[in-house]
Parts: structure tokens; C-alpha cells; sequence
């Protein structure tokens, strides 16, 4: 019995020191900072529009390395913003199928809360869809979670028992609940938003 | 990398999809719905008291479009369940278990349907203990607390193990903490509700007070207290039984009563109508009165 549950400890910190190498820090001058995911490895950074006030964005890789970033396209609504660097050989996540996942599933998050560098959360997927208690109503789906998120966890990458991003921290709305944009609606925003962008 | 977590999210997901066709929503206040467990055949739900707000217009909703007017059959405040019956929509019962092979320690999940899909939480068995009683006077047949998040609405959903078996039903009302009512207690109070529409509990019409007894007496009786008569209601079972004020309860129905708690025990439903000995001490003397316990109403 203790064996699994040892087993289960270290397959979780892997996949944590996995996951971290995709979370930035997203500085956005006299706003503070926030974290961000590795989206594309050619540059292609998400976070949250929240995260990204200012025109004086910057990018800190876990690895040291460090960019100016610009914005490319924002919602407010999904609270997303998608940053573009000039960096390259970015590592990413494997990307999961949010529409799949289900109440019960096991999800970690990653930021920096309070600041803490990094720093890890998990949980249970509480549900998903238009039911949320206390979610800004604007007609797409939220995936609400069981965990701690905190200032500093916006932005950053939700995955899923076997490390695949199904999300980006978006807000809490209560002591222990997170509510994170499920990747899908990620995929349609950028779809979305960068052709407009090219046109 | 397939894996442990992955397997453990996996049965945790499972879980919540065999136990969840027995997650039910109810609405029976003007905020957000609240949760309910089908308990057994015939459309019984069960839920908790404090989430009913109302007697009528009360509904049950299962998945998108499954809804169905519920009736309120009965409820007992003091253990805070009520008891619905619905017709109209397949309701399949929960399967519960009880509470002899958990632990402290133990992975629990609360789930709840405040809104069209089941919701859960996870989080381990904090305390488990023996019997207790609730500030309203109900009995519990076991103290299980958990430190499972109890979201808005998760009130009257279930707490189910790792089996996906119901522990019983979770309640945010009676300490402020997860407690969770154990489905020995909801079965208890279920049947209850179904036979008598509520919960009977003896009544006798007496107000007391924990004294000491003589020493001797309390020698012969290994009892160090009793319960003096400090009121005696008129037209009651007490009254009717020939208890008068400053008698000292020693024991009903050869129980020795010691605190009030004792006195609250005995009082439960099968001895309503029933013919007891109440042992008192009287000037001096111990003496027995035959008293017909009444139903608390």
C-alpha cells in the first residue's frame, strides 16, 4: 500500500519538473507580474489579458533566459492574451483534450503565488461547463477546480494526471476553487484571433 | 509516463460517473439549488433539512433536461435530513455502505449537483468516532468529519469512498465543518419519515436537573447522580404517571439516568405508547411510577 502511494509522489513531482520547464514569468512593469505557458516552441507564449497590462512585457524562462515580449491579440472576455518572443527551441506541453476531462480527474497547476517561484497546486476537477457559481457570465465554458490558486497562478499551465495542458489558471472564485480557460476555448481564441491578426 | 497518477485519476473520475446518476439536484430555496441522494426505490430522495426552504413547489433535476415536481414527505431538523419522493423521472438508488472499513486517512469524495452536472471534491477521512448528538437533540450513530471543500450547494450530496459506495450525506449546517451524515443514521431517519411522515421522539413533560444523590444511595446504585423534576407540565405523561416536582429520576425502563443526555436517549421512537418503570427517589424513598411515554410533537 505505502508503495503506491510513494510511487504516485515521485510520478507526480516528474511530471511537475516536467511541466515547469513550459511556466514563465510574465513581468508587466508597474502591474506586477504573473506567470505564462509555453505554447509554440518558436516564441508563441499564453497567459492571461489580466496578466499582460502593460506594453512593457518580459519573459523569464525557467532555464535563465529572458525576452521582451509583444502582444499579439487579447480578449478580455476569456481573459487571454497570447505573446509572441524572439526566442526559439521553447520546450512545450503535450496538449490534452479538455472536453474530455471529468468531474473527479486528477490536475495540477503551476505559478508563481505570492511570488513563490514555480510552485505547484493539485486537485480533482470539480466540473466544467456554463454552471459556475460566481463565474463571469460570457457563454463559454470554465473548468473549475479543486485548488489553490493564488495571485501569481494566473496564467500559468493546468494539466492533467498524465501532464498534458488542459488549461490556463484563470481566477479563484472561492477558498479552494480555481476557475481555469479549458485549452479548447484556448485553441479557438488563437484561431480565432490571429488570423484576424494576419489578414 | 502511463502511470500511477493517471490510474488514480482515472478511478477517481469513474467513480464519480458510476456514483453520480444517484446525485440529484434539488430546488427548494430562492438561491442556488442544492443536492439530494436517491435512496432507494420509488423515486425516495433524500437531502438536508436546512436546504428545503419551503413545503411546496419543490423539484428534483437529474441531467439537462430530466426534471420532476418532488413532494416533501417529511423532515427531521434535528439530524437535518428531508425525505422527497419524486415520480415522473428513472431515478436509480445510491448503493451505500457502511462505515466499518473506513478509517482516518482514507481518500472520500463529496459530490453535488447544484447545477445540470455532478460535481466533486476530494479529501480524506479528518475524524471518525462514536455516537454523537446534534445541538437540536438528534442522534448520530457515528461523528465522521472530512476535510472535503464543501462548494455552495454541495449540501445534501453524498460522501462516497473509494469503492464509489455512499458514506452517508453530506450537511455544511450542523458545526461549520464537513460532517457528513452516516447512511446507518439516514436509513434510520428515512424509514421514520416514511412510516410516520417525521421522527418520533418520546415525550414525557418533565423539565430536569442533574443533582447528586445521597451517598448511600449513590453507593447501593454505583449512580452518582440523578435528574430532579424542576417543572412538571400539566395534562403530560409525567403528570399522568404521578411524577410530581422534586422527584429525582434514578433510571426509566431500568436505565440509569445520570445526565440529561441519558434521559434524551431513552426517549426514542419505540417506546412512544409504551408502559415504563421510572425509578425515582421521593422524601427519602425510592419508589416506582409506571408512566406511558407520549410523542414529543
Amino acid at each position: 500500500m505505502t508503495g503506491r502511494l510513494q510511487e504516485f509522489n515521485e510520478q507526480s513531482a516528474r511530471l511537475a519538473a516536467q511541466v515547469h520547464r513550459s511556466l514563465v514569468r510574465v513581468e508587466s512593469g508597474r502591474w506586477g507580474a504573473g506567470a505564462g505557458t509555453i505554447w509554440h516552441s518558436d516564441g508563441l507564449i499564453l497567459t492571461n489579458s489580466h496578466v499582460a497590462r502593460s506594453r512593457q512585457l518580459r519573459i523569464s524562462l525557467p532555464d535563465g533566459r529572458q525576452a521582451s515580449a509583444r502582444l499579439l491579440a487579447r480578449s478580455r472576455d476569456l481573459d487571454l492574451a497570447a505573446l509572441t518572443v524572439e526566442l526559439s527551441d521553447l520546450p512545450t506541453i503535450e496538449l490534452g483534450d479538455s472536453e474530455k476531462l471529468q468531474s473527479g480527474n486528477w490536475v495540477m497547476a503551476f505559478g508563481h503565488p505570492w511570488g513563490v517561484e514555480g510552485a505547484a497546486t493539485a486537485g480533482i476537477v470539480i466540473g466544467q461547463g456554463a454552471q459556475m457559481q460566481g463565474r463571469p457570465a460570457f457563454g463559454h465554458n470554465w473548468l473549475a477546480v479543486g485548488l489553490h490558486y493564488r495571485p501569481g497562478h494566473s496564467g500559468g499551465p493546468l494539466v492533467d494526471s498524465a501532464g498534458r495542458l488542459v488549461g490556463i489558471n484563470t481566477l479563484m472564485v472561492g477558498p479552494d476553487v480555481g476557475l481555469a480557460v479549458p485549452v479548447h476555448e484556448v485553441k479557438r481564441f488563437l484561431k480565432d484571433s490571429l488570423q484576424r491578426a494576419t489578414v | 509516463m502511463t502511470n500511477v497518477v493517471e490510474g488514480f485519476s482515472t478511478e477517481l473520475a469513474e467513480i464519480v460517473k458510476s456514483a453520480g446518476p444517484a446525485v440529484v439536484r434539488v430546488e427548494g430555496r430562492r438561491r442556488l439549488p442544492a443536492s439530494g441522494i436517491v435512496w432507494s426505490e420509488g423515486g425516495i430522495v433524500v437531502t438536508a433539512h436546512h436546504v428545503v426552504e419551503r413545503d411546496e413547489g419543490l423539484s428534483v433535476g437529474l441531467g439537462e433536461d430530466q426534471k420532476a415536481d418532488a413532494e416533501l414527505v417529511g423532515r427531521d431538523p434535528t439530524t437535518d435530513l428531508a425525505v422527497l419522493r419524486v415520480e415522473g423521472i428513472e431515478l436509480s438508488p445510491a448503493a451505500s455502505a457502511g462505515l466499518d472499513d473506513l478509517s482516518v486517512g482514507h481518500l472520500v469524495l463529496a459530490l453535488g449537483r447544484p447545477g445540470r452536472t455532478v460535481q466533486a471534491t476530494l479529501g480524506i477521512t479528518s475524524a471518525l468516532g462514536t455516537s454523537w448528538r446534534t445541538a437540536a437533540g438528534g442522534s448520530i450513530d457515528r461523528y465522521l468529519q472530512t476535510d472535503v471543500v464543501m462548494y455552495p450547494g454541495f449540501s445534501g450530496g453524498p460522501l462516497v469512498d473509494a469503492k464509489g459506495k455512499v458514506l452517508g450525506l453530506n450537511t455544511s449546517a450542523l458545526r461549520g465543518v464537513s460532517l457528513t451524515i452516516p447512511s446507518l443514521t439516514v436509513d434510520r431517519v428515512v424509514e421514520s419519515i416514511l412510516s410516520h411522515g417525521r421522527v418520533q421522539r418520546g415525550y414525557l413533560g418533565v423539565g430536569v436537573q442533574p443533582v447528586n444523590l445521597p451517598e448511600a444511595l449513590a453507593e447501593e446504585l454505583g449512580q452518582e447522580t440523578g435528574l430532579i423534576l424542576i417543572s412538571v407540565e400539566p395534562d403530560t405523561p409525567a403528570e399522568a404517571g404521578g411524577l410530581t416536582l422534586g422527584d429525582t429520576l434514578l433510571s426509566v425502563h431500568g436505565e440509569p439516568v445520570r445526565r440529561l443526555d441519558d434521559l434524551l436517549s431513552m426517549l426514542s421512537a419505540d417506546l412512544v405508547g409504551e408502559e415504563v418503570i421510572v425509578r425515582i427517589l421521593r422524601g427519602g424513598d425510592v419508589r416506582e411510577q409506571k408512566v406511558t411515554v407520549g410523542e414529543r410533537q
